[in-house]
């Protein structure tokens, strides 16, 4: 919000988030579909809110995570829950199944897009309805992809080879979780808005599960750390 | 209909708690011709009768595909219903549109009855004139709504509203147990034996008069075509729901 009494008041266009969530990796298994994210909301590059949940229940069987500015975030979520409550004003016990979900968001992000005003984000929307998997990404323009498995932010980069080599769309549940806590360990390696804490939420044929936050493996006492090889003075 | 006091406008209750403008809105849909909708588990058929205005005139419409997965018949006031026909499209594409999915049936009604309702609590408008049967599928099943001018809306296994209608729901009465097992071909002929009841003596049902309309959980609306409906009209002659009933 600018105080300035020339542009107070005008309405602002976002060109760059604030406050962002990291990456979301998201895959199918047996079952139903499992995502991950970590619990951090990144205020530039300063680790500001460290035990974010972003990991949201739309619905009795959708799931929806996004990463990029964590108030679009927020809204989005308030947006979903409001289609969901249509079930109730109507009084007709039908809601609306992940795909629905998925759909809307896609038209809302390119309404947005199309008046240079985005909401952005990276969207994620999972879930489980008449024995079918659902998984999609939904990204800052509207475009919207189903997929078997969903990367954004910097686990496209790194995770994908991670991805293609230790899983498939009709794994187990342990095994997708193992993959994406593996995708995560290399991600907090690497990417520098990343946290080692990460929540996994999955859902099935029983409904939406979203587990505690769980901390991302991680070894410190390789030889080469403890005696500092890299740090010896050089002597001429 | 009897004139009454107390009716000039939607605005006045009368000392009965009635309000005359809806009733007498209710009595056009009685004025125009018979259309009926019976359901299955799996189909819903409607079935009408077209009015001719004179020898040198076709016959007017009265079903209305709506989406791939509704339809509506009409009785009354058919400009009326063309705007509720308008309405009712419109509100499933912009549904189609954001959730690439059909609009739950009853929901849709539900908009509908709300639009009639509000015609009749202004002292500057007036109720609809037009009577629609809704057939459609939705992930709930397959349903028939009726919607009135007073802003009420019914859903039924088998129903029929328009002139002489009273005819085909005492024959619905007798026979709608077995609807629910029927095949689509039993259904057909079930709503065309129950037309037949509602027709003068001179009239009889031919394939330009009569419009059926079918929809399936597997199959989009479709209208019944020429060759289709004389079929039907044929196998009228030979149609006894009693051995209906020896089947099960």
């Amino acid at each position: 919000m600018i105080f300035n009494s020339e542009l107070s008041g005008q309405q602002q266009h976002t060109t760059s988030p604030v406050v962002t969530g990291g990456s979301v990796i998201a895959l199918v298994y047996k079952g139903g579909v499992v995502i991950g994210t970590d619990t951090l909301c990144s205020y530039g590059s300063m680790a500001a809110f460290k035990n974010v949940e972003k990991i949201a229940q739309v619905s009795k069987n959708t799931l929806y995570v996004s990463s990029g500015e964590f108030s679009d975030f927020q809204q989005v979520v308030k947006e979903l829950a409001k289609i969901d409550r249509s079930a109730l004003q109507y009084d007709d016990g039908v809601h609306p199944s992940p795909r629905d979900y998925g759909n809307f968001l896609a038209r809302l992000s390119y309404k947005k897009r199309c008046k240079i005003n985005p909401l952005y984000l990276q969207n994620v929307i999972a879930g489980f309805h008449n024995g079918e998997r659902y998984l999609a990404l939904v990204d800052i323009y509207g475009t919207y992809l189903e997929s078997n498995f969903v990367t954004t932010g910097f686990a496209s980069y790194f995770c994908k080879a991670i991805i293609s080599n230790y899983w498939n769309e009709n794994c187990t549940l342990d095994q997708a979780k193992q993959v994406i806590r593996e995708c995560f360990k290399v991600l907090f390696c690497r990417d520098c808005r990343a946290h080692d804490m990460i929540q996994l939420g999955y859902v099935d044929e029983q409904g939406v599960h979203i587990e505690q936050a769980e901390r991302v493996e991680t070894k410190w006492d390789f030889n080469g750390f403890k005696t500092r090889a890299n740090e010896k003075l050089h002597t001429q | 209909m009897l004139k009454h006091l107390y009716d000039t406008d939607c605005v006045t209750w009368s000392p009965q708690g009635k309000l005359f403008q809806v009733e007498y809105a209710m009595e056009a849909v009685k004025q125009g011709s018979i259309c009926l909708g019976l359901k299955s588990s799996d189909y819903v058929v409607l079935c009408s009768l077209k009015r001719q205005p004179s020898e040198l005139a076709g016959y007017q419409e009265k079903q209305f595909k709506i989406d791939d997965h509704m339809a509506i018949a009409i009785a009354g006031l058919t400009a009326d219903a063309r705007v509720l026909c308008k309405y009712m499209r419109t509100e499933c594409l912009e549904y189609k549109y954001t959730y690439e999915s059909h609009h739950p049936v009853g929901r849709l009604v539900f908009k509908v009855a709300e639009k009639s309702q509000h015609k009749t609590q202004s002292g500057a408008k007036r109720p609809y004139g037009v009577g629609l049967l809704v057939a459609g599928i939705d992930p709930n099943g397959v349903h028939l709504f009726e919607t009135c001018p007073s802003g009420n809306y019914y859903e039924y296994k088998c129903q029929a509203i328009g002139s002489r209608s009273q005819a085909a729901r005492t024959y619905f009465e007798s026979w709608f147990h077995l609807f629910e097992k029927s095949t689509l071909e039993q259904l057909v002929l079930h709503g065309l034996s129950a037309i037949k009841k509602a027709i003068m003596e001179d009239e009889e049902l031919n394939e330009k008069n009569v419009e059926v309309g079918i929809l399936g959980k597997n199959q989009k609306f479709l209208h019944l075509n020429a060759q289709e409906l004389k079929d039907y009209i044929t196998k009228l002659e030979a149609f006894n729901p009693n051995s209906q009933i020896q089947q099960e």
